[in-house]
């Protein structure tokens, strides 16, 4: 987040791009790596209820595009012009749009994971949900069972 | 002593009103999660620079200065989202050690961040010297993390 407020220009705009990929990616990358074990670990104490779950399957759709948008960033053209751009205080459109994703799309996924722990629409819920949240949740609705 | 002043904090309309909505208590801890990753930021940035990792080559005053308003901006919007929260589960805080813990480590922490932290971040870094800038660094993060502990536990009770 804050390379992303960096590459938008909001904060740290005497600091170098630079300093910030090399001085704290690793520890966004060694706190990713807790996260992702610790999630993991989460899902597998209750599997089939988070599998179903709608704000799951959001939330892993909304990491993959994080992922993709971060990937698409660090290989592209402009990040390997960095040299050029490192110590402007706003950086290029290109890489404003990626840190604007980003923040976007983080933020997206803190919320979908708090969600996960709401059952409104879990497949055994009581509450009424519509036949598309229950496709995009893949339950089997029970007039469908024969 | 003060548990009546905590049910009446409970009956509060708005307390009532997140009780009986089925996803204004959520919405409200979303938005107090969205600031959690906000405010860890900016603390952790001049913490780890406290500690001498991280943006190290960047003068203290400097990263402390750009933080500062994410941190104070992100801080109110967790006061402002924590408060109702608790109006709808006043009676449970009460009796729930994770609250107190939170609340008692909360204070503190804001009262270290606004004193001797800030001190700390904007004196000359050379008065400071590397132990205390550390010490003052280790001690926001650990009382920091006390309350992010408390502030998780209270769910679980």
């Amino acid at each position: 987040m804050v390379l992303d407020l960096r590459l938008i220009g909001v904060t740290l705009k005497r600091v170098p791009v630079s300093q910030i990929t090399t001085r704290i990616l690793p520890w966004t990358k060694a706190a990713f790596v807790v996260m992702v074990i610790s999630g993991v670990l989460l899902y597998y104490a209750i599997p089939l209820r988070t599998y179903h779950n709608i704000f799951f399957r959001m939330k892993v759709v909304l990491l993959i595009l994080a992922g993709l948008n971060a990937w698409a960033f660090h290989a592209g053209p402009v990040y390997r012009r960095l040299a050029e751009w490192d110590e402007a205080p706003v950086s290029p459109r290109t890489a404003r749009v990626a840190g604007a994703f980003s923040l976007v799309l983080w933020a997206a996924i803190i919320f979908s994971g708090r969600m996960i722990a709401y059952n409104w629409f879990d497949c055994e819920s009581p509450t009424s949900r519509s036949v598309f949240i229950d496709k995009m949740a893949g339950c089997v609705r029970s007039d469908e069972v024969r | 002593m003060l548990l009546p002043y905590f049910q009446r904090l409970e009956s509060s309309s708005i307390g009532q009103a997140i009780r009986d909505s089925l996803w204004l208590f959520p919405t409200i801890e979303a938005f107090h999660l969205l600031a959690l990753a906000v405010i860890g930021g900016a603390v952790l940035l001049v913490d780890f620079r406290l500690l001498g990792l991280g943006l190290k080559r960047q003068p203290l005053a400097v990263l402390a200065h750009d933080a500062q308003p994410f941190l104070i901006g992100s801080l109110l919007i967790m006061i402002a989202s924590g408060v109702p929260l608790f109006l709808s589960e006043a009676i449970k805080c009460y009796y729930s050690f994770a609250f107190w813990t939170k609340m008692t480590a909360l204070a503190l922490t804001i009262l270290f961040t606004f004193t001797v932290r800030r001190r700390v971040t904007l004196a000359d870094e050379a008065r400071v010297g590397p132990f205390w800038s550390r010490a003052v660094g280790l001690t926001s993060i650990l009382l920091w993390s006390t309350v992010g502990w408390g502030g998780r536990w209270i769910g679980f009770s």
